[in-house]
């Protein structure tokens, strides 16, 4: 030890050792920090320029998906495995049904333009591909896949009628200007669907194209782009919507970036066992422009003033909403979905896509949804829904003659048509999971718990109150 | 055709049966269609109170209203199964001071001329009528006009219906100079006699609290009238049970059964809920649709003008206020209103046996929890309308109730949240939970209420804080303002700080004793005919405009004065002066958490600390006169009182008065000076010598002298010494960070302070091992000077220092490792080791055991004795320190003795043996 030369660095050590060792045993650190959802927001592909490669005349659109196959040769085949090109589920099996059944915006009926079977051109303009006019679309063919639906960002795209690209459109520069998917691409029809801007979903309009954070906190403040939650692999996008959808198989869930029990408060994740994240951090939907909220069918076809939001003579009468209060209901899944053929009770209200899930079902949330409530034509001899002919020839939009648009559509679909009708209520359920408020902005305990606050404790299957009562598990209210 | 109906007629029961069946189907519709019209009708309106039972409203009489149409009595009416008498009698609500009433100036601490502690009785500059007592040569109020104005914010009962000695006011006689039985006609001047009979008393308004729409304005309007046995009555207004009709109440018949009972539909008897609180106490908003709005510093509201407390849950980014920042505040106004706590769960009644808890001082020891209590049905028949409450500072009514409700430590816990927190109950047992909870009001306050001055419609002039630009407009922009943090005294003795506003108000006062001049002498004093008198226009006026402004309406001039105080004399009264009043306000509610809390340690130990930070009570000072603080308060006023040279009066609470040593604001300057001057005296003693030997050896290089290598340190000892370096350096470093703060804002003051205990515990046990080793090895004996020669050697060894060091003359001691040090560092090291070292370490336990032991810690002189003591040891360590690396340098080469320190080995000047003895 005397003459060790290198003692000092051991003593040097040591003396920093006893001094640091004991500080950082009695500092108490920070609270583990929770998670950083930006670790789960995805990176974008740096974006490729591709005006040098799309040089070409281009006359229709197909020829520009040739173009585009040459070097993305597997992406029209995956385009056409997934539902935005077969707008068709796989099959499923749902309870009290014997055979699996498929749905789909193919060939199921909803309570807005009611369904697109002897609509395609109309309908179809949202399709992503080209040339569905009729029912012998060929969804094999590669080249009708349109490529510049989704990834123009040049904004000077615009689709029409069975999906073709309107007059004028300058393919060449669309061409040139694609990239991944921004806003505008997915809000081009989603925004719009229904028929006008904001009118289904009640949660998508195109205010979302460019919104200040208090109207979408994710797309204003952190300009969030709709893949990035919708995440796509190989064109499979995430997400399953209660309209087209029977399942959760690949749904995207706040949960996907967020840690559930992020809250502060111990209180507020209490909740997170009963209450979907939605339900309070979306206070209101339709937050700026207005979305549909009841269609009368059954007004159409009179000459009176017309008002987008009020009356139209091809539509009938609606009433719209903005800043409207959801409604909330139990909901782990769709319980089942009408089809075509099913039969109803015209002196109630049928539910369309009636959600799953009650107090006693413990993967059921509370969650805020959108009811939209139509009268839509039904037959009243073998009381089901029927599918309106409104586009094309001998079309309700063109003829105002119920009787022939029923029977045209009938014909389409193969359904009989007694050639008597009315209209019944029908009612279809969209959850709000978009125009996501900031934090400082969700719901607080009266807004739920206060006398007249927003949650019916008796209809969702409570005894009462559960600041009260208790919640549902100590109530004893689940079923294992 | 013809054959149906020739069958029909071969068939006659077959017409009778088909008649019957469409009878039946007609009257099957009928009811069919009845129903769906009661569904379509909605739901029968839901009884709020399903097991009250229905009863019959009675008049004072004990006959049914109905029968009589006379006034509802609620005494009688509630009184069938409620002992109403019993409620009555114990309630400070009703009685409001009426059961400790004295002549004026009897109570202590109150003011010459307060005759109770409640507001029947306690005079307030904010409402500013006086009541009268007996005899009473100037009457302002009498009994009956006290009910007509401030009978608003009473609940009826006790002083309403029974005068000063107890009985019923409708039968006492009418004698002259009696406020109990005559009032003061304001528009003549008059003193008239009040007729109780056709007046009436006003009984306690049950419907008030616990019903779930009581009328309020109907209700004052009556008080307001004088009919104030139809007061009550006034409270069912518009609830279906009775009509105004022609200026007369009409009992609906449609509301009773046909027993003369109440119809069930009717019978909405209620818990009191927020919003029936709120209507005397404060702003309550729990509308969940429509956004809160105030307007200018509302008076209906006491609670809320006085304090700026609003209960609401409502978020403030979501009211309809002009709030300052407000899309930045999305915190709820008041975090318990936001859970859904009723005012009730704090301020329940006493012997309500949900809430009811015995009282710890005569709970025994083996019980933790009585469940023996009150049956409802019991608590139902009598309740206690005491109520528990808190120790607000202006609140002086049933001071025997005061600290019966929940306090915060009820119901939370407040060690698992608060672990970030260092000192804990040091922070606990200094500061309030409000203090830290409630950083900031976001509505206005009353500030100042100038009753010197009068507006046109016999107003006080007065200002709000927390507003900027005209208050009474919905476009002023609401700043808000930070509340003062006073020391309060609780009830168990213990002096906390917690948040307060303070009101300061100014008012005339004349005669002796003294008392407030009568609003209607102020009004002769200051009026003529409809408008100002000519002589104080022409001397308030100044530009000129014939109208007297806000900013005109000052007494900020002797003349002004004078003037005034003339003229009330002309009425009669005797030397009339301004008084001047400071009233705090507690604020307990409006409380946040979360982000909105403070939890920055710098808000209060820095030099811009909140704990210190002036309040601004007025912008001027009517008179000049310095107001006073009420003498009734449980707060204490140990700051300074003081005006800056815009005439703004500002109120600073001091620490050292408080007897709170704040570290990092609370330093002691001399402590500082002083050490800091010893510091630099080293640092420049230093420069000079080490400067000297610098340019001497430059001159002329020294020889090398002759040396051996000894081996002088062991590997313990240098250890020892150098984890005590630097250990003593990072206690030096974070001290100096932890006594200034804002210099060294950079760090985070509460890691600071715990890096720094857990060096101290290191250097103790350092210290502790240092002295056992040296002590069982024998070592300890080099650091013990001999004391035989002891002066002269230390001289010896100084004079080498200072000037043998020069010469470049041999040490005069031989270093040896079995003599290491010479007399001097025996001498110092000592003072250091066993002076210096404990006594600092000892007053850092002390100030770190302040929550621990505070009674040895302030029987020792308390922190800010401990706090100046460690912090000028710490200066005289510094200043140690480099005074001991300085010397260092004077080894055999100026590196030898570090190098020794380091690697154990040193190279020893030789010394002759002559030398040698000399050293022994």
């Amino acid at each position: 030890m005397k003459d060790f030369k290198y003692i000092w660095v051991v003593g040097l050590f040591f003396t920093l050792a006893l001094i640091i060792v004991p500080i950082v045993i009695f500092i108490p650190g920070d609270e583990v920090s929770a998670e950083d959802p930006w670790d789960s927001v995805p990176v974008h592909a740096p974006h490729t320029d591709h005006s040098d490669l799309m040089q070409g005349v281009y006359e229709t659109g197909s020829d520009v998906t040739r173009a585009c196959l040459e070097c993305h040769e597997d992406a029209a085949w995956q385009i056409m495995q997934t539902v935005h090109w077969t707008w068709e589920s796989e099959p499923y099996e749902i309870e009290g049904r014997d055979e699996p059944v498929t749905i789909g915006k193919k060939t199921s009926l909803n309570n807005f333009c009611i369904g697109i079977q002897s609509n395609w051109p109309g309908c179809t303009s949202c399709h992503a591909g080209y040339g569905w006019e009729d029912a012998d679309f060929d969804f094999s063919n590669a080249e009708n896949v349109d490529c510049l639906v989704c990834h123009d960002n040049s904004g000077l795209y615009v689709k029409g009628n069975a999906g073709y690209p309107v007059e004028g459109v300058d393919l060449e520069a669309v061409a040139q200007g694609v990239g991944a998917p921004n806003r505008d691409n997915c809000g081009s029809c989603h925004f719009v669907g229904g028929g006008g801007n904001g009118v289904k979903h009640g949660d998508l309009d195109a205010h979302l194209s460019h919104p200040p954070e208090s109207v979408d906190v994710h797309m204003g403040r952190h300009d969030f782009l709709c893949i990035d939650c919708h995440q796509a692999t190989d064109h499979v996008i995430r997400g399953r919507s209660i309209s087209v959808s029977l399942d959760f198989e690949n749904q995207a869930y706040c949960t996907d970036c967020h840690a559930e029990d992020l809250h502060e408060d111990e209180r507020l994740n209490a909740h997170v066992s009963a209450v979907a994240c939605q339900t309070c951090h979306i206070p209101e939907g339709a937050v700026k422009d207005p979305t549909k909220m009841l269609w009368d069918w059954s007004a159409a076809g009179q000459d009176i003033e017309e008002d987008e939001h009020t009356y139209l003579k091809i539509k009938g009468a609606f009433v719209y909403e903005s800043d409207f209060t959801p409604e909330y209901y139990w909901y782990a899944g769709i319980r089942d979905r009408y089809l075509l053929g099913d039969t109803i009770d015209p002196s109630i209200s049928t539910n369309m896509n009636p959600p799953d899930g009650d107090i006693g079902n413990p993967d059921a949330l509370i969650f805020p949804f959108k009811v939209h409530r139509a009268k839509q034509p039904y037959d009243t001899v073998y009381n089901y829904l029927l599918q309106p002919k409104t586009v094309g020839e001998g079309g309700y939009w063109t003829e105002f003659d119920w009787e022939q648009a029923l029977q045209l559509g009938s014909e389409v679909v193969g359904m009989e048509f007694s050639g008597e009708y009315d209209f019944a209520d029908t009612e279809m359920y969209w959850p709000i999971s978009h125009m996501v408020a900031p934090a400082g902005r969700a719901l607080n305990c009266a807004d739920c718990h206060a006398e007249g606050g927003r949650l019916d404790w008796l209809a969702l299957g409570y005894d009462g109150d559960p600041i009260e009562w208790g919640n549902r598990f100590q109530e004893g209210l689940v079923s294992e | 055709m013809q054959r149906i109906t020739n069958y029909l007629k071969s068939k006659p029961w077959i017409n009778i049966a088909s008649i019957s069946l469409l009878v039946i189907l007609v009257m099957g519709g009928v009811v069919v269609g009845r129903a769906a019209a009661a569904r379509a009708a909605g739901p029968a309106p839901v009884q709020a109170s399903p097991i009250h039972p229905t009863f019959p409203l009675l008049d004072d009489q004990g006959e049914n209203v109905l029968d009589s149409g006379g006034a509802v009595s609620t005494m009688n009416t509630c009184g069938a199964c409620h002992d109403t008498d019993f409620i009555e009698g114990h309630s400070f609500h009703a009685k409001a001071g009426l059961d400790d009433f004295n002549a004026p100036g009897e109570a202590p601490n109150s003011r010459p001329w307060d005759l109770s502690p409640g507001i029947f009785g306690k005079w307030t500059p904010f409402f500013y009528r006086y009541l009268s007592p007996e005899s009473d040569e100037r009457l302002d109020l009498g009994t009956a006009s006290w009910i007509m104005s401030l009978g608003e914010r009473h609940v009826g009962g006790g002083p309403a219906v029974y005068s000063r000695d107890g009985e019923r006011l409708d039968q006492i006689e009418v004698r002259p100079g009696d406020p109990e039985t005559q009032v003061l006609d304001m528009e003549t001047g008059e003193v008239v006699p009040w007729d109780w009979q056709e007046s009436g008393v006003v009984e306690m308004n049950c419907f008030l609290c616990h019903t779930s729409e009581p009328n309020n304005e109907a209700r004052v309007e009556a008080l307001k009238q004088g009919s104030f046995k139809w007061a009550n009555t006034a409270t069912l207004l518009d609830s279906g049970i009775v009509q105004s009709i022609s200026d007369r109440y009409v009992w609906s018949p449609g509301a009773f059964d046909d027993d003369g009972n109440l119809r069930s539909e009717y019978v909405k008897i209620q818990d009191p809920q927020n919003e029936n609180c709120g209507l005397c106490h404060g702003l309550v908003h729990d509308d969940l649709s429509g956004p809160l709005t105030v307007v200018g510093c509302s008076p209906q509201r006491f609670r809320t003008v006085t304090t700026g407390q609003i209960i609401s849950s409502q978020r403030l980014s979501d009211t309809g206020m002009n709030l300052a920042n407000k899309d930045e505040l999305s915190r709820t106004w008041d975090i318990h209103a936001e859970r859904l706590l009723d005012c009730t769960d704090c301020h329940f009644s006493l012997n309500d046996p949900v809430y009811f808890r015995e009282d710890e001082s005569t709970q025994p020891e083996h019980l933790s929890f009585d469940p023996r209590r009150l049956e409802l049905g019991e608590y139902l028949y009598q309740p206690l309308h005491q109520f528990a409450r808190g120790e607000s500072a202006q609140s002086t009514v049933a001071p025997g109730l005061k600290d019966t409700m929940r306090r915060c430590e009820s119901c939370h816990t407040i060690e698992s949240s608060h672990e970030w927190l260092p000192y804990q109950e040091r922070h606990i047992k200094a500061l309030s939970c409000e203090t830290c909870h409630i950083p900031q009001m976001y509505s206005n306050a009353l500030k100042q209420q100038d009753w010197t001055v009068l507006t046109l419609d016999s107003e006080p002039s007065g200002q709000c804080r927390g507003v900027l630009g005209d208050v009474q407009s919905t476009a002023a922009l609401v700043v808000g303002f930070e509340p003062v943090w006073l020391p309060r005294m609780n009830v168990d003795g213990q002096e906390e700080i917690a948040p307060f506003n303070m009101v300061s108000s100014w008012f005339w006062v004349s005669e002796n004793p003294e008392r407030p001049v009568r609003l209607i002498d102020l009004e002769a004093a200051w009026f003529d005919e409809n408008d100002y008198h000519a002589d104080i226009l022409r001397l308030f006026d100044q530009d000129g405009d014939g109208e007297l402004g806000r900013e005109e309406l000052v007494i900020d001039s002797a003349e002004k004065e004078t003037l005034i105080a003339g003229r009330l004399e002309d009425l009669g009264l005797e030397n009339p002066h301004i008084k001047g009043e400071i009233q705090p306000y507690s604020i307990n509610h409006t409380v946040t958490t979360g982000e909105w809390v403070i939890k920055d340690c710098q808000v209060c130990h820095s030099d811009t600390s909140r704990v210190t930070q002036p309040f601004l009570l007025a912008a001027y000072m009517p008179g000049g006169v310095m107001p006073e603080f009420v003498a009734d308060s449980n707060t204490v006023f140990n700051g300074d009182l003081y005006t800056e040279e815009s005439g703004e009066l500002f109120y600073q609470p001091s620490t050292e008065e408080q007897g709170l040593y704040v570290l990092g604001l609370d330093n002691s300057i001399w402590a500082d000076r002083l050490g800091g001057f010893a510091f630099l005296g080293v640092l420049l003693g230093i420069a000079i010598h080490g400067g000297v030997r610098v340019i001497d050896s430059m001159r002329k290089p020294r020889p090398k002298p002759e040396v051996k290598s000894v081996y002088m340190y062991g590997v313990y000892e240098r250890l020892w010494h150098w984890l005590q370096t630097v250990v003593i350096v990072a206690l030096l470093a974070t001290g100096l960070i932890i006594h200034k703060p804002d210099i060294f804002g950079i760090f985070s003051f509460r890691y600071v302070v715990l890096v720094h205990n857990v060096l101290a515990a290191i250097l103790l046990v350092n210290a502790v091992l240092a002295l056992f080793y040296h002590v069982t090895s024998g070592e300890i004996r080099q650091f013990i000077p001999r004391p035989r020669g002891f002066f002269d050697q230390a001289i010896t060894q100084a004079t080498y220092y200072l000037r043998g060091v020069f010469r470049r003359e041999r040490h005069p001691f031989e270093k040896k490792p079995q003599k290491k040090l010479n007399p001097l560092q025996q001498i110092t090291y000592f003072g250091i080791l066993n002076v210096l070292l404990p006594l600092q370490g000892l007053t850092g336990i002390l100030i770190w055991g302040a929550q621990r032991w505070p009674r040895i810690v302030s029987g020792l002189g308390g922190l800010p004795f401990l706090g100046t003591i460690h912090s000028l040891s710490a200066w005289l360590f510094a200043a140690f320190i480099v005074l001991h690396v300085y010397l260092t340098t004077t080894g055999s080469t100026p590196l030898a003795d570090i190098k020794a320190m380091i690697m154990g080995w040193e190279e020893i000047e030789v010394h002759e043996p002559e030398e040698e003895e000399a050293s022994l």
